[in-house]
């Protein structure tokens, strides 16, 4: 562990030392800018009644008073839509250029510990599969993860339920740096190497004292007492679990009537990965993009020939939690869900996702 | 105004009363969600399922949106406050259901909030109005002073706007949409299947969210929707990007009026206003 004392590691001979920081919160705009000069910062952001993360252009939008952002950080690293390769029709054949992967250092600031989690997540996929997604590990390589506790003292959103996929209020895992709030300031701990040389190089940022110290790892043990929805699941346990339960389909159709198909839960989720890829063309000039896709949707699985495997909404939701809590234990060896609570925040209709895998652990 | 507990009495009466008479095999009503501000659409079928049925100020969802999903000649039992019933009505008119199927559910009620936001839904985003247009049973008293104002007061700001600022005002909100699709999932007068944003031949408008794309599917929509919106805001609120959209529609809602002098789902009787011709329709859109 970074900073534990004593280690024999002739690598680590000479004694590491905790870069942790503080400023105070009327200087946030004095760290964006800091943060803004490295690179491209993404940021949460107020618009209307909504919080968001947001590339940012102006200092002063940059808000850390939010419970979480209605969509995920995910496209940061996974843009909604990007393009691939620009082309231009000709004659005969076409002249095609692909599109250079961008690859500029940036920071993600103010990430809850269930959406930094999420980017693991992710990892396994874009990264651990056999193949490599050059778009994601690039961006992912070059981005510094700045997470941010949520206020030990304040109840979490009914919706949430992190505590039921091991997560808790102030956990560090998948942050670099880490962010605490006491009373008017942040503290600022590093976390991983990468976080470390960021937090060195901010000239904005003061020395932490003990005490500080101390009051950081005490927000982090206090985060056990926040206490989301829980229910007893283990990954292999509610994987096979739901693969007894997909043949009945009575009680599929049950739990997900009300669903609209739309694909609202999918979008904002931090964890579904799935998109499509097509070319779009106008006068000639066109683009080989890929986009956002979600398993909701009637044309996810629509064949050429017309047949449809997923032709009712019962059987879409049902891919959903399977592909989350099944498929995806068996593949990559973990749940991909973070019980952030979005997608039931979000529905229109609000089905709870984690109702319906409580439902199926209990069958 | 009937209490709300009052209502949620009656609704389980009656649905314990129509399903266990055979009178109908579905109750379309709530049912409670993750917590009590969140319920569910739900679809009672037996009588010991009535247990489940709640109504509270947070039941805003348009339960029309459901009744297309139904095998013709299903007996149908459906909870409606006032627009929702207007939805109702307008599929009737346009033979999407027999009302003879039907069970109509009546809920009078003002005070209606927004489940994700808390705030009461008023005549700026729904149709402002207290009864149901169609009801078999009224779960509790008409009301009567449903208060002043007129659903398009809300349209004052754009229509004070200058043709320029009202297009980018358009264009900007749609510049946000993410093509989730909630607006026409969530909306009851949005049945086409296949949507012609799913055809792929020809495919109408770009797959990936683009602006161009944006404006083509909204503009669509909303013309497709001229002189059927009864104007329940469903849309606005399924919406995640908080997009304005009961606007658009509120705008055509009230030019198809002035128009046509009918407003949509209101009269078992009526045509739909885009299928039908009279001789004093209005020229003003030919112009
Ligand atoms: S499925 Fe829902 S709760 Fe789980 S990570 Fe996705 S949005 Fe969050
Ligand atoms: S669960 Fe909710 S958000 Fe997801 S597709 Fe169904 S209605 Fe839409
Ligand atoms: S609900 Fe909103 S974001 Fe989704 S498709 Fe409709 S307008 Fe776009
Ligand atoms: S367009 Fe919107 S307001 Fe009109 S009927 Fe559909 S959901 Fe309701």
């Amino acid at each position: 562990m970074i900073g534990s004392k004593g280690s024999l590691n002739a690598d680590h001979c000479e004694k590491e030392k905790v870069v942790f920081k503080k400023i105070t919160l009327e200087k946030l705009g004095d760290l964006v800018s800091a943060l803004k000069e490295k690179g491209p910062l993404y940021a949460p952001v107020r618009d209307g009644k909504a919080v968001n993360f947001q590339k940012i252009t102006k200092t002063a939008d940059v808000t850390l008073d939010f419970y979480n952002t209605v969509f995920s950080p995910k496209f940061v690293f996974f843009p909604q839509t990007e393009d691939l390769i620009r082309y231009t029709l000709q004659k005969e054949g076409a002249q095609a250029e692909p599109v250079p992967i961008a690859a500029s250092p940036s920071v993600i600031l103010g990430v809850r510990p269930c959406d930094a989690k999420s980017f693991e997540i992710m990892d396994r996929h874009f990264l651990g599969a056999g193949i490599i997604d050059p778009y994601w590990k690039n961006r992912r390589d070059n981005t510094v993860v700045i997470g941010y506790a949520f206020d030990p003292a304040a109840p979490p959103d009914p919706a949430d339920f992190y505590n039921t996929v091991g997560i808790h209020a102030a956990d560090t895992e998948g942050s670099d740096v880490f962010m605490v709030r006491k009373d008017g300031e942040l503290l600022l701990k590093g976390i991983t190497k990468k976080g470390e040389s960021l937090l060195k190089g901010l000239a904005v940022l003061d020395a932490a004292s003990a005490q500080d110290e101390a009051f950081f790892d005490e927000t982090i043990r206090k985060d056990r007492g926040v206490k989301t929805r829980f229910t007893e699941i283990t990954d292999t346990a509610i994987a096979a679990k739901l693969v007894g339960s997909f043949e009945k389909q009575e009680i599929w159709e049950e739990m997900t009537a009300s669903c609209i198909g739309c694909g609202t839960c999918t979008f904002v989720c931090p964890t579904c990965y799935c998109f499509d890829i097509n070319d779009e063309t106008l006068f000639r000039k066109g683009a080989r993009k890929r986009f956002w896709d979600a398993c909701m949707f009637t044309d996810f699985t629509l064949e050429a020939s017309g047949h449809n495997p997923r032709p009712r909404i019962f059987q879409r939701y049902r891919q959903k939690v399977c592909h989350k809590y099944s498929y995806h234990v068996t593949k990559y060896g973990c749940i991909s869900c973070v019980g952030c609570g979005r997608c039931t925040r979000s529905c229109p209709v609000n089905i709870d996702i984690f109702s319906i895998v409580e439902k199926v652990a209990n069958l | 105004m009937t209490n709300i507990k009052q209502i949620e009495e009656n609704l389980k009466r009656e649905a314990k009363r129509l399903l266990e008479s055979k009178e109908v095999s579905v109750v379309l009503a709530y049912a409670r969600g993750y917590d009590e501000h969140h319920p569910l659409p739900y679809a009672a079928r037996t009588a010991g399922e009535v247990g489940n049925l709640i109504f509270n100020e947070y039941c805003t969802y348009n339960l029309a949106r459901y009744l297309t999903k139904y095998p013709p000649k299903t007996k149908i039992a459906i909870a409606v406050k006032a627009a929702d019933s207007r939805a109702v009505v307008q599929l009737i008119q346009e033979e999407k259901v027999k009302k003879e199927d039907l069970v109509i559910l009546g809920i009078p009620f003002i005070g209606m909030k927004d489940p994700k936001t808390g705030e009461e839904i008023d005549q700026k985003t729904t149709c402002h109005m207290a009864n149901p247009v169609l009801y078999d049973i009224l779960l509790g008293e008409e009301i009567r002073d449903a208060g002043a104002g007129s659903p398009y007061d809300v349209l004052a700001e754009l229509e004070a706007m200058d043709q320029a600022a009202r297009w980018s005002f358009w264009e900007k909100e749609f510049s946000k949409c993410i093509r989730c699709f909630a607006c026409r999932k969530a909306c009851p007068m949005c049945y086409c299947d296949p949507c012609f944003m799913d055809a792929s031949r020809p495919r109408w408008a770009d797959k990936s969210p683009t602006a161009d794309g944006n404006l083509m599917y909204h503009l669509t929509r909303f013309y497709h929707l001229a002189g059927r919106c009864i104007d329940c805001g469903e849309c606005s609120r399924a919406c995640p990007m908080d997009i304005p959209l009961h606007l658009f529609h509120k705008k055509m809602a009230k030019e198809c009026e002035t128009m046509f002098g009918q407003a949509a789902g209101m009269k078992i009787d009526d045509k739909p206003v885009m299928v039908n011709y009279g001789n004093q329709d209005s020229d003003e859109m030919l112009k």
